[in-house]
């Protein structure tokens, strides 16, 4: 599929300029840190060392005054400069340190200059909480407005952590504020989103909220594109988390999306041992290569390297979003090439021949580079996909999601419980069973609940009960006790939505190693509820049939008058003609028309014939995964005239879930003192 | 016909340069004798601040207005009083400009008070520390102030929002400086104010870094006085010389001595004109320097008060207020005279024009190549001139020569009508703004609107604003708050009386903003307005009409609509304001109110209840005990007490926190299985008490898991320990197996492994007995169990095993050819491959 490329199909019209966006961030942080005068020691919120990487480096801190930096965290702080700089979330830990670090100062009689910057802004709460430590007259706080970061040409993240819990569990929606006010500013940039259609009740929320700061956002002098309906941008499409909660929980089987399930990636950045990402000094691939032990255990003790996984890795932009089935046969593909051209390179005879060569012997060595470390990471997957646990869950996810022989799958997971599986694993494919199958029965439940809690420790009850509690509600038995049932959502219709959406796709594996006829290419068979959700507004045929297969038969019947193959991207036109499966899945349906107002000219009239490239909007308030970018990405592909830019609270996979609703912080890394970006 | 322009024009530098002294006010006996009194003047045509200079004697019967020793008189520059402050606190060391009017007042203590010129102020305080040591002076720049504390030391404070004073770089004095002046920041290249003060023979220029020694050796100076660009410096020294240098002391550009001005007593001012001339002032005479050291001499009846203006000095003396400035270069060509300038041929062109002589026709002939400059100089010297006749006459010239031009874009020519009608309606003496073009240009039309405003020039200003096209927003908030201050309703007019009032004001400002367009007003702000003179009815039903709940909720938090507040905080969706109002809550009520203003909220209020949890979980437990407990939250109750019970070490309390949660949960009769849970914890955690007592404290099992609990019996060879945990604790048979067999072949208790999968039918096969043996490297130890397990895995199994013989032998007993090959494929070396074609062959 010659489409398949990515570099030559969407090289030349990228769907718009997130660089802005990282721009922007920087010069916010640039004016911040020059703000305060002289020398600072810059005192970082470690999780905010990930996203600040991705819009800026180490060296231009360091050119903007700031002599040293240190992670946020307990204990006393010691510091050369006399100007000491703070910069996080409004987090109520943070400031406990934060004031407990001061009152050491002023005990030590060390006199320091301290400015808080607060990501994204300042808080009431922060002000209160420092003034019931005592210290907010020695604090000026600012904020550090950093919304929306590239995180690649078409995704960009707020790359918040705990969006889903804070909202779903807590209930604490500061996200969705902080959401609405990113997307204004993406208004602002690009001017209005000429439709708004969205999926769930917080999305409903986010909508609301959107249309009510955007009035707000108007009144003081406002940049002409918050007037104006965007030329670029079609709709924003919003969903919810809660919507499509099956998706987050499968296993998943993309080559980014397993090396975030099996390694985890954390602000694009993945810990490999540090042989494999460094340039070869000896042998060492072969070595490493050697020892696929089962457990990872030998390879945790090994010395971990941060890399970047983005797109400017052309190999890895290649291999991202194949399923992992395929990953393997493009490397070899790959390693092929370039030992042609390495074979092609030592013929070189004559001089200009030579100097050809030489200039493109760069781009083979990184290219080499790149080729090892991906093979390497491969080959550490591959155990890991090997062992029962793995296989078995993936047996059972694929059984609960053709809703096969249900009890035999629960039993399956008491029998994973029973030889000590992690928790996370367990837990999520109880909640996918609870899931696709409208609750479980009541006894089996308690009796799995007796299972979690003997094996894991009864210290997992608050999480057994904030999963079954209602905003969140994905762990419930069946039928659900009388008092509840009142409150509680009503039930997610899966069955029907594999029926109207159609989810499962029977694809022989082979024809699936071949093409990837649809989105479910990024679950083998099954495609995601979200993405589907899209489809049903961008790419409506898409939902009904494979676009690729008609593709074909377009292809065969008439090869000469449509030699691109892709058919025009049709005009958004809200749900219309899935009102009614929209209608069954819980939570609130949007679908808003903002309106171009007072200075504009007639605003294009909504339904006009595409000639340019437009961008859609899709919005996941809560997180996506992986695999919905990649499977995003390939609706993406199929049309002409239509990019998706992917925007997101942060990204999701089933284990930062419920880790998150465990309450279970992973710190990567914060060992040291020292902190670096 | 006023007087030629030239008439007030002097020449400086063998005549190139001229500097003309315009007349802008005649104020005779409007302001005080300037002699006895304390003046600050505000930049671009501002009010004067006066105030009785308390060191100099006053006759007494003298005809002054009877001030008292702390009152402040503001003056207009037309010489109309436009405020008088009395000051209650202590010693006014200093009074001072905002760039937005206001005028500053800082006192000995520290404290201070930004003024608005209808009398209201904000009073802020440089902190204590300023107030113990004591400010002895301070500098007053237009966006914050420099104080000079009694210990020598300077504290900077930037805007005029109260922000918290920054302490500069200690230049160490030994005693106050002789003078001291700022550059404010937007002068500097660092963007960071600076101080330059003078102490012994040099100037120190301190910055909130450090504090550097210009090396001079020609002080102490009496002044220091930075241009309006900051870029250079006037200093006069104890000699009375006047020394100019640029600001990085390194150059200096001119000296002069003032001694040689026959004037009499001391020098009152050194004052910039422009950014290259300087004044300075005696009792009654001005004497201005220019570049070269040349002077021009301006003498008055009295003693006079000069303000530097970016393009001029403004002068006010007993009768005159005047402006100073540099002749302008438009002005310049036209009226200089003997001007050959295209421009003054225009001018005299169009004159000729006027007077039909046909010079007009032979003159504009001339100038053709250069007619379109002309016109650009004529317009721009209009807006030069003072007087509307000028100002017209050179605007006919220019439409004059306009109507010779073939393509003319007239942009210019109106704008510059607009403003000059603009301009001369403040300069005006009743409005009293002498604003000159180059500054109004400088300081944006939307400045003069909120001069205007700021005076309760309304009407000028909405007139104005409309005039050029702006919004009306700012002046029609402006004027309702000062409606609102207005029409305070009369004390007699009793209770009806004042509703009926409330009523109209209200009707009266929504009708005259949706009148003239003032949709995006805040009505949040005019309601704080109507607040704060204690118009709670008023206040209320503005508040109606505002969109912004954002706006809305601190007024309604100082109304004491509490409920509402929370409401509309909830709806805006701004998480930060519901905590602002949540916090305030806190605060403001008892604990018990507080919690039913939220339960009784409903679900309108859940996402407030739900704020205040997270926020009571991290950082006031107590209070969200009590929240759960008030409102009947079992579950919660006991998840909390469960999270409390993870934070503990103690084992006592740790089982009577678990216990805690057990009752909680027993409480609600839907939570009977997690009732039923805790029981089971708190038994086990009593268990492990004892187990721990068994194992004389050496093996620590408090907190484990019933799991972890029985690995830790059987790793310690307590197994008879490990069965009653599974007894006591009904763990099924499936799990116990799981868990024993993993443990024994862990600590390679392959005796006890087998006994143990003798002891009865394996509940989960045999088959992870082998699994488990190899993964953990015990391949030989694993054969026997095959034996066990299902006959159709076995051959994979034992090959598992790497035991390929017994993995053939099973394959020939079944007669399972395919496999066998499938075992040949996979075998890994050729002894065995060969061993097993043998038994393929065999069975044939």
């Amino acid at each position: 599929m010659a489409s398949r490329d990515p570099a030559s199909s969407e090289g030349t019209d990228a769907p718009l300029d997130t660089n802005l966006l990282k721009e922007i961030a920087r010069k916010a942080l640039v004016d911040s840190l020059n703000s305060v005068n002289g020398a600072k020691t810059l005192v970082l919120d470690p999780s905010l060392a990930g996203p600040l990487g991705l819009v800026t480096e180490v060296a231009l801190l360091k050119h903007h005054g700031v002599d040293k930096m240190f992670w946020l965290e307990a204990g006393p702080l010691t510091s050369t400069t006399s100007n000491i700089i703070y910069l996080c979330r409004p987090l109520i830990k943070h400031v406990k340190f934060i004031a407990e670090q001061i009152k050491r100062h002023a005990k030590d009689a060390a006199k320091h200059t301290y400015t808080l910057l607060l990501v994204p802004r300042a808080s009431t709460l922060v002000t209160r909480i420092l003034e019931e430590e005592g210290v907010l007259g020695d604090v000026s706080i600012s904020s550090y407005n950093l919304q929306f970061i590239p995180i690649e040409e078409d995704v960009v993240s707020l790359e918040y952590e705990s969006v889903f819990k804070d909202i779903w569990v807590d209930g604490d929606e500061t996200a969705i504020y902080d959401s609405a006010q990113a997307l204004i500013t993406l208004q602002k940039l690009y001017g209005l989103f000429p439709r708004v259609i969205g999926k769930g009740d917080k999305a409903a929320r986010l909508t609301a909220l959107l249309t009510s700061s955007l009035a707000q956002a108007r009144t003081s002098s406002a940049p002409d594109t918050l007037f104006q309906s965007s030329d670029k941008i079609d709709a924003l499409i919003v969903l919810d988390r809660r919507v499509d909660m099956i998706t987050p929980l499968l296993t998943q089987l993309t080559y980014e999306g397993l090396i975030d399930e099996l390694i985890s990636i954390k602000n694009s950045h993945v810990e490999l041992p540090t042989s494999l990402v460094s340039p070869p000094t000896a042998e060492t691939t072969g070595l490493a290569a050697a020892t696929p032990s089962t457990s990872s255990g030998t390879l945790r003790k090994e010395n971990k390297k941060k890399y970047h996984l983005s797109s400017s890795d052309t190999l890895f932009g290649e291999l991202r979003d194949l399923n992992f089935s395929a990953v393997g046969r493009r490397l070899n593909k790959v390693a092929r090439r370039l030992e042609d051209d390495y074979k092609a390179s030592r013929q070189a005879k004559t001089i200009p021949q030579l100097r050809d060569v030489v200039g493109k012997l760069g781009g083979l060595q990184s290219e080499h580079q790149a080729l090892r470390l991906h093979t390497g990471l491969s080959e550490l997957l591959v155990p890991m996909t090997r062992t029962d646990h793995f296989n078995k869950s993936l047996e059972i996810q694929q059984d609960l999601l053709a809703s096969y022989n249900v009890s035999e799958q629960i039993s399956a997971i008491e029998d994973l419980i029973a030889q000590g599986a992690e928790i996370e694993l367990v837990t999520r494919l109880l909640c996918l069973a609870s899931i696709t199958g409208g609750g479980i029965k009541a006894k089996t439940l308690d009796n799995i609940k007796r299972e979690i809690l003997q094996t894991y420790g009864y210290h997992n009850l608050p999480m057994l009960l904030s999963l079954a509690s209602p905003p969140l509600a994905i762990l419930l038995p069946n039928p659900l006790p009388a008092s509840a049932s009142a409150t509680t959502l009503p039930k997610y219709p899966y069955t029907s939505l594999r029926k109207s959406l159609r989810l499962l796709i029977d694809d022989n594996p082979e024809a699936l190693d071949e093409v990837e006829n649809d989105i479910s290419f990024v679950y083998s068979g099954y495609a995601p509820i979200s993405i589907r959700l899209v489809q049903c507004v961008a790419q409506r045929g898409g939902v009904l049939s494979n676009p690729a297969d008609r593709d074909k038969a377009v292809r065969q019947g008439d090869n000469s008058t449509i030699p691109e193959g892709k058919v025009q991207a049709h005009a958004i036109n809200g749900w219309k003609g899935f009102e009614d499966v929209i209608a069954t899945i819980p939570g609130e349906t949007v679908d808003v028309i903002q309106q171009g107002v007072g200075r504009s000219s007639a605003s294009p009239p909504l339904g006009r014939p595409m000639e340019n490239t437009i961008t859609t909007v899709v919005f996941f308030l809560g997180g996506c995964t992986y695999t919905e970018i990649a499977a995003l990405r390939w609706v993406g592909r199929q049309n002409r005239g239509r990019k998706f830019l992917i925007a997101t609270t942060g990204i999701v996979s089933a284990s930062s879930i419920i880790d998150g609703i465990a309450g279970i912080r992973k710190t990567g890394g914060s060992s040291s003192k020292d902190a670096g970006i | 016909m006023p007087d030629h322009p030239t008439a007030s024009w002097q020449a400086m530098q063998d005549g190139n340069v001229f500097y003309r002294r315009q007349q802008l006010y005649s104020v005779s006996g409007k302001f005080p004798d300037f002699a006895d009194y304390i003046m600050a003047g505000c930049r671009y045509g501002g009010p004067i601040a006066v105030m009785r200079d308390t060191t100099k004697l006053v006759a007494l019967g003298r005809a002054t207005p009877a001030f008292g020793k702390s009152q402040i008189q503001v003056y207009s520059p037309a010489g109309e009083g436009l405020l008088m402050i009395s000051w209650d606190q202590g010693k006014i060391i200093r009074v001072g400009w905002t760039a937005d009017e206001s005028l500053v007042v800082i006192n000995e203590e520290g404290t201070y008070r930004v003024y608005d010129l209808q009398g209201d102020y904000q009073q802020y305080s440089l902190g204590s520390d300023a107030a113990e040591m004591g400010v002895i002076d301070a500098r007053i720049h237009e966006d914050g102030l420099v104080a000079l504390t009694g210990s020598l030391t300077f504290l900077e404070v930037k805007g005029w929002k109260g922000t918290r004073p920054l302490t500069l770089a200690n230049p160490g004095l030994p005693e106050p400086p002789h003078s001291w002046a700022i550059i404010p920041p937007d002068l500097n290249i660092s963007r960071h104010v600076e101080v330059l003060l003078s102490s012994e023979g040099t100037i120190f220029s301190v910055d909130n870094l450090e504090s550097v020694d210009q090396r001079l050796s020609q002080g102490p100076f009496t002044h220091i006085s930075p241009a309006p660009n900051g870029k250079t410096l006037a200093l006069l020294t104890f000699s009375e010389t006047l020394l100019v240098i640029s600001t990085d002391f390194q150059r200096q550009i001119t000296e002069f001595d003032t001694r040689t001005v026959s004037a009499e007593g001391q020098i009152q001012q050194v004052e910039w004109c422009g950014n290259d001339a300087i004044l300075v002032t005696w009792s009654s005479v001005a004497v201005l320097v220019g570049p070269f050291a040349d002077t021009l001499e301006y003498f008055y009846s009295g003693s006079l008060f000069a303000v530097t203006e970016p393009d001029g000095v403004r002068v006010m003396g007993p009768d005159v207020c005047d402006l100073i400035q540099k002749v302008p270069a438009s002005v310049l060509a036209i009226f200089r005279p003997g001007s050959t300038a295209p421009a003054a041929i225009l001018y005299d062109a169009w004159q000729s024009f006027t007077e039909r002589s046909p010079k007009a026709d032979e003159s504009i002939r001339n100038i053709r190549p250069d007619l379109a400059i002309a016109v650009d100089q004529c317009i721009d010297a209009a807006g030069q001139e003072w007087e509307p006749y000028w100002q017209r006459s050179l605007l006919n010239a220019a439409k004059f020569g306009r109507g010779f031009l073939d393509f003319y874009n007239p942009t210019d020519f109106i704008n510059m009508g607009q403003t000059l009608k603009v301009l001369n309606a403040v300069r005006y003496y009743e409005i009293g703004i002498p604003l000159t073009y180059a500054q109004y240009i400088y300081t944006l039309p939307s400045y003069i609107i909120t001069r205007l405003t700021s005076r309760n020039m309304h009407l000028l200003a909405l007139r104005i604003s409309n005039f050029l096209g702006m919004k009306p927003d700012h002046v029609l908030k402006h004027w309702a708050s000062a409606k609102i201050l207005r029409t305070k309703p009369s004390a007699v007019a009793g209770s009806d009386g004042e509703l009926g009032g409330d009523e109209e004001v209200c009707k009266l400002i929504v009708d005259n903003f949706k009148k003239l367009g003032g949709a995006d007003v805040s009505y949040a702000e005019i309601a704080k307005r109507a607040w704060e003179v204690g118009r709670t009815g008023l206040a209320t039903k503005l508040l109606d009409h505002e969109s912004n709940a954002s706006d809305q909720v601190p007024l309604l938090l100082t109304m004491k609509e509490d409920r509402l507040a929370l409401e509309k905080a909830v709806d805006s969706g701004d998480t930060d304001l519901v905590y602002h109002v949540l916090l305030h809550l806190h605060q403001q009520l008892t604990l018990g109110s507080f919690f039913r203003l939220i339960e009784d909220g409903g679900s309108r209020l859940a996402p407030a209840s739900k704020l205040l949890q997270v926020y009571a979980r991290e950082q006031n437990r107590d209070m969200l005990r009590d929240f759960y407990y008030s409102d009947d939250r079992r579950v919660e109750s006991a998840v909390l007490a469960l999270d409390e019970c993870s934070r503990m070490t103690d084992p006592n309390s740790k089982t009577t926190s678990v216990k805690a949660a057990q009752k909680f949960f027993s409480e609600d009769k839907d939570r009977g299985f997690e009732a039923k849970m805790m029981d089971e914890y708190a038994r086990l955690l009593t268990f492990q008490q004892q187990l721990e007592k068994e194992g004389d404290g050496k093996i620590s099992f408090f907190g484990l898991s019933i799991n972890e609990t029985i690995r830790t019996c059987l790793l310690n060879g307590m197994s008879k320990r490990a069965d009653k945990t599974k007894a006591d604790f009904k763990v099924p048979d499936k799990r116990f197996w799981y868990l024993k067999m993993a443990t024994l072949i862990e600590i390679r208790d392959f005796e006890g492994l087998d006994a143990f999968s003798k002891s009865k039918r394996s509940p989960i096969g045999y088959e992870p007995f082998v699994h488990c043996l190899i993964e953990n490297g015990h391949p030989k130890e694993a054969v026997p169990y095959v034996a066990r397990c299902d006959s159709p895995k076995r051959a994979d199994l034992y090959a598992e095993c790497n035991e390929w013989r017994l993995a053939a032998k099973e394959c020939k007993e079944r007669g399972d050819k395919a496999k066998l090959e499938a075992l040949r494929k996979k075998c890994p070396d050729s002894l065995m491959q060969r061993e097993i074609d043998q038994i393929a062959s065999s069975m044939k």
